[in-house]
């Protein structure tokens, strides 16, 4: 906003996504997702066999020890990422397509549907996310899935609002002007001169959001509102490993793949913001 | 400006009025019958007993029905009875509210004073060690799942190093003081029981720790960004030409106008520490409103769900309120009606 | 006791100012501290049905008559004397004449009346034990004569359950409590019950507050001896790692929740950690009759199950080998449980029987279970560890873990084809398990397990049962016996483990025991001499 010309120039001198925050979230966030793709083939134990002797400390055997089962800690942990990986997209994509679908439509329609899907995503924020989350899980029944349609529903309305503003802003714009008035359909028009041009801060958002969505899936596991044992969910293994909570390597093997995938997208949104908000820079 | 304001006081009651019925719904489209959490396992096969029940709580009306009552009784303050506890759900969430404010306080000054402290650093040493170790101490505190950085204070700090006191508000042993606010420090101080606030301080100086440090990033980037905004001004400049020492214009001129937008982004903060509660209370055994709300849940207790989703809902729609008016009040440029994703 | 400021300030001292905190601590009119995960569903004497109510209401309240501390004989407690007729349908109790309420107000015939019509008419969890009885007569205010319906031997173990505790009618009555024929829906007092005892308990309830704590202070008015600690407390303390974290603080005197598991990282001189064997058990349940079945659970598949389950390892697995196995849903040392033979593991059988019954291949079941941890045992571990189990005879287990609230309503309709769930007494003796798990008319498991369309009705179960209730205590353990080897033989209720119970207690206090009926006798704790 008030930005001094000399220090964007300075900024200019360095290529601002190649952070070492960025480069680092980059690589773990990388990592994750050649786990998720390849980690069948070598992890080192099925993650819901008996592995070994319950309770085994951190060993040569068991990196990360084994838990009430004799499951392999370390296995588990890198399988976990099966579920919350995959959940995450699901969620963000689910609600970006909802979302931004909606906020077009208020945004270019206007009028009643404007109020409409508006009045409706300002009572969805005005919930507490988790508040939300939880009632709809305790309406709907523990389980991954329903904890994911929980989180769509509480992350929709950010993407409609967003988008709203955007389409707000471009159908003014001369471009578009000048497709109206030369008699293109108003879906033409919203598909074909405005929308392509509203993608960029959704995208930015939804990285953003990315580390959020996992924190959430993994917090309404760990209160008993997600994924369901004996499937390896980072946050339900945390809640057992709170169980044995003298056994501390139980939760540290999910603790650490939680920590480390939020981290990464928070590096990566840290760096887009930086990116994007030269003034934090 | 002032329509603004006046536009957003006549939307509040509406938008509460959308949070009541949402959470209605929500607490009567569920996959269970709220009986089973009502009746006894052995009388669940009893029809008579199941008639009576829902003749009892009300569940043999229609639910628009259900809802006018529910209306009616909010009204008056009464938000049904908890089938878990069987007390007022009003009562038990006025029980437990001054012990989630107190944490949620604590949390707040520990996170806004790390974060101050951190962002005034790492805007002094931008771009040098001492900024990037703020900025990485920061994020982490915002990556790291509350509900295992909590099991980890615990573990060092209250079993292996023994330095404080477990999961709870106080020492078991002892009795609440008095009450006067519900906030167990501030009671115990007002009747002069040093011993008892001791107490009370040092049970809530972990949890505070955990949840504090969850926001401390959020208010730390705040603070460094306007730090670095304003120490780019002509009049720090000017400042720093009379003579004046680095620290001393860093302090007294670049702090003191960075302070105002850190006190709206402390307010954005209050979500994530409403998140953050539900699940450090759950962790430490702490009795207030998180706590209710998980095992609430869990129990399937439909009016204390309900209940707990209101008020909730409306608590955050006030912060939310307050934070966009204190917004507007010190940046009247910001742009109405579109706040920062959370 | 952790009220040293100093620890705050100079944490290198801490284990030195520990111990000093703790010196200062012993003075005898300190609150007793007993770490426990609350679950109280009520108060009321009438409604409450849980193990902590138990330690409540034996504390509050008091019964016509009590349990003795070897856990089987009946002694007196508000009835100083009884007499029951031959064929156990009269039962005539006198009161002690200087027994009083909590309030100074002597305890009357009436109240025992009002009492024992208020339980059965709220039809509660706890209203099956005053099923059978048809009428109550008060031929004067210190008699009381109790008519059954039909022969009831098992009524004086009855009378020694904590909910059987006798309450001022008087007090309740003005609280808007009810004992009429409509009591179920007339009755309003439960809240007030949530803040106010009124029984002629050695305690009375100083204040309760969910999920925090549940305070006790001696009560001034006690009849008899007075209650060697003046006020006690049961801090919420939710599982057994936190419990066992308060006792080696010294935040907590006792804990009793704290499993095999835990207590193996509990080590301290101060702590006393005692393992004794439990009248408590996990068992597995199979119910042909529910909707979810994908094959027919006949008698024969439910033998293969049987036959598939490594008891050893569930024991194990669930307790760190700290349980025992039981035979029969009568658990181990109530009468007619003298040598059953105990489950085996036989993998050949299993697969045997699986074969001629044409599923060689296996089949698909599901398996919804309460989301619980109980006596150290978590289900949902339980049943991945039965999941396990019987994937060795293709059997694949669907788990579902569910909220207990909504696995009470799955069980009830329509029906879980397999499940775990936990049982606890209530008293010493045998009829409630058969009336609870037998195929007998009414009972929980026929209902559950048969869904009205399996009939599972055991003819020779009834049969025995009424002889059983009908027979003096001297022949009533063979019968009993008899039953438990056709419950065995039915293949509905397959126990899997009776976890033992840990005493955990800090070396200062004694008169820690485990009750049948009661759990924790509080009012035979005492702080230790030295």
């Amino acid at each position: 906003m008030s930005d001094v010309p000399l220090q964007a120039a300075r900024r200019m001198a360095l290529p601002s996504w190649a952070t070492a925050p960025v480069v680092a979230g980059g690589a773990i966030a990388l990592f994750w997702v050649v786990t998720l793709f390849t980690v069948h083939w070598w992890a080192p134990y099925d993650p819901t066999a008996l592995a070994g002797m319950r309770f085994s400390p951190p060993s040569a055997e068991f990196w990360l020890g084994t838990d009430a089962l004799g499951r392999d800690v370390l296995s588990r942990s890198l399988y976990g990422v099966r579920q919350s990986l995959p959940i995450a997209v699901a969620v963000i994509a689910s609600s970006v397509v909802i979302g931004a679908l909606l906020g077009a439509l208020a945004g270019y329609i206007g009028g009643l549907a404007d109020e409409l899907v508006m009045r409706a995503a300002d009572v969805t924020l005005s919930f507490p996310p988790i508040l939300l989350a939880m009632a709809v899980t305790a309406a709907l029944g523990p389980g991954l899935r329903n904890a994911a349609i929980a989180m769509v529903i509480v992350w929709w309305p950010i993407y409609a609002r967003l988008m709203r503003a955007q389409v707000l802003s471009i159908r003014e714009r001369e471009h578009v002007e000048a497709a109206i008035a030369s008699g293109a359909t108003p879906s033409r028009v919203l598909f074909r001169h405005i929308l392509p041009l509203c993608w960029s801060p959704i995208i930015v958002n939804a990285t953003m959001d990315f580390g959020q969505i996992v924190l959430l899936a993994a917090s309404l596991s760990f209160i008993g509102l997600g994924a369901v044992p004996p499937t390896p969910e980072w946050g339900q293994m945390i809640s057992e490993g709170a169980l044995h909570f003298y056994r501390w390597w139980i939760a540290a093997g999910p603790g650490m793949a939680i920590l480390t995938v939020v981290l990464a997208f928070n590096f990566l949104g840290d760096g887009l913001r930086d990116v994007l908000d030269p003034r934090s820079r | 400006m002032i329509g603004y304001v006046l536009k957003r006081l006549i939307t509040m009651p509406l938008l509460l009025l959308g949070v009541i019925t949402l959470a209605f719904l929500l607490g009567h489209f569920t996959n269970a019958d709220p009986l089973t959490s009502i009746i006894g396992e052995r009388n669940m096969t009893n029809e008579a007993v199941v008639a009576a029940a829902r003749e009892r709580w009300g569940l043999d009306r229609s639910l628009p029905e259900q809802y006018l009552v529910y209306l009616g009784n909010l009204l008056s303050g009464d938000f049904g009875t908890s089938f878990r506890t069987k007390q007022p759900v009003s009562a038990d969430l006025l029980a437990r509210l001054p012990a989630t404010l107190e944490l949620v306080i604590a949390a707040m000054i520990v996170g806004s004073v790390s974060g101050i402290v951190l962002g005034v650093a790492a805007a002094n040493w931008r771009d040098r060690a001492a900024d990037h170790a703020a900025r990485l101490f920061a994020l982490l505190g915002s990556s790291l799942p509350v509900f295992w950085s909590g099991l980890i204070f615990l573990y060092v700090f209250s079993v292996s190093l023994a330095w404080l006191p477990g999961p709870g508000r106080l020492d078991p042993r002892a009795e609440p003081p008095p009450t006067a606010t519900g906030f167990y420090t501030i009671d115990s101080a007002l009747a002069g029981d040093w011993a008892k606030f001791g107490d009370a301080l040092s049970h809530l100086v972990l949890p505070a720790l955990v949840l504090g440090w969850s926001v401390t990033g959020v208010v730390s980037r705040m603070v460094r960004g306007s730090m670095l905004d304003v120490l780019s001004q002509d009049f720090i400049t000017a400042a720093r030409a009379k003579g004046a020492s680095r620290l001393r214009v860093l302090l007294n001129h670049a702090l003191r106008n960075a302070i105002l937008p850190t006190l709206t982004i402390i307010g954005f903060s209050f979500a994530y520490l409403i998140t953050g509660a539900i699940l450090t209370e759950t962790i430490f055994s702490w009795p207030g409103i998180g706590s209710y709300a998980v095992a609430a849940a869990r129990g399937l207790d439909h009016p204390a769900i309900i209940g707990v989703t209101i008020v909730g809902g409306a608590a955050f729609l006030l912060a939310n309120l307050l934070t966009d008016l204190a917004y507007l009040a010190v940046d009247p440029r910001v742009k109405l009606g579109a706040r920062p994703a959370t | 006791m952790l009220n040293c400021l100093s620890r705050l300030l100079r944490p290198s001292l801490a284990s030195i100012v520990l111990a000093l905190c703790a010196g200062t601590a012993l003075a005898q009119d300190q609150p007793l501290v007993i770490a426990r995960n609350l679950e109280i569903n009520s108060l009321d004497p009438s409604r409450a049905f849980c193990d902590t109510c138990q330690i409540y209401l034996s504390a509050t309240y008091e019964g016509l008559v009590r349990l003795g501390s070897d856990n089987k004989s009946v002694e007196p407690s508000l009835a100083e004397s009884w007499e029951v007729n031959e064929n156990q349908t009269v039962f005539t109790f006198k009161l002690a004449p200087n027994a009083v309420f909590s309030d100074g107000s002597p305890v009357e015939a009436k109240d025992v009346k009002w009492t024992f019509e208020r339980l059965k008419n709220v039809q509660a969890d706890a209203s099956f034990m005053m099923s059978l009885v048809q009428s109550i007569e008060t031929p004067d205010d210190k008699t009381v004569v109790i008519t059954m319906s039909s022969p009831n031997s098992e009524f004086m173990g009855v009378l020694t359950a904590p909910y059987t505790g006798i309450i001022n009618s008087d007090v309740a009555s003005a609280n808007g409590a009810s004992a009429a024929a409509d009591a179920n829906a007339a009755d309003t007092a439960e809240n007030w019950f949530q803040s106010n005892s009124a029984g002629s308990g050695p305690y009375v309830l100083a204040s309760y507050a969910a999920d925090d704590e549940l305070r006790f202070k001696a009560n001034e008015n006690y009849w008899r001896e007075a209650p060697p600690i003046k006020e006690i407390v049961i801090d919420q303390t939710a599982d057994a790692v936190s419990q066992a974290q308060a006792l080696q603080s010294g935040a907590a005197d006792i804990a009793m929740q704290i499993d095999p598991d835990t207590a193996e990282t509990v080590s301290s001189p101060d702590l006393t950690l005692q393992t004794v064997p439990s009248y408590n058990f996990i068992y597995v349940a199979m119910s042909p009759g529910a909707e979810g079945n994908k094959v027919d659970l006949t008698k024969e598949v439910r033998q293969a199950i049987a036959y598939a389950i490594d008891y050893d390892g569930v024991i194990q697995f669930t307790v760190g080998g700290e349980g025992n196995p039981q035979a029969s849903p009568i658990p181990n040392g109530f009468p007619g449980t003298a040598d059953l033979p105990m489950p085996v593991e036989d993998l050949d059988k299993a697969k045997e029987l699986l074969e001629a019954a044409g599923h060689a291949d296996g089949f698909e079941m599901d398996a919804p279970v309460a989301q619980l941890n109980v006596y150290g045992v978590d289900l949902v571990l339980l049943m991945q560890k039965l999941q396990q189990d019987l994937a060795r005879v293709n059997i694949k287990l669907n788990i579902q873990p569910v909220a207990s609230a909504v696995w009470r309503e799955m069980v009830a309709s329509p029906g879980v084809p397999f499940t775990a769930r936990f049982y606890a007494p209530d008293y010493y003796g045998s009829a409630q398990y058969v009336q609870f798990f037998g195929m007998v008319p009414d009972s929980f498991w026929l209902t559950r397990a048969g869904q009205g369309k399996v009939d599972l009705l055991n003819q020779k179960e009834v049969e025995l049962l009424n002889k059983a209730l009908a027979a003096s205590d001297a022949e009533r353990e063979s019968i009993y016996r008899e039953i438990a080897l056709e419950m065995i033989n039915d293949r509905i209720i397959v126990p899997v483990v009776s976890p033992n119970l840990v005493l955990a207690y800090n070396n200062r206090v004694s008169g820690v025991r485990y009750s049948a009926c009661c759990n924790l006798p509080l009012a035979e704790l005492s702080w230790s001499a030295n």
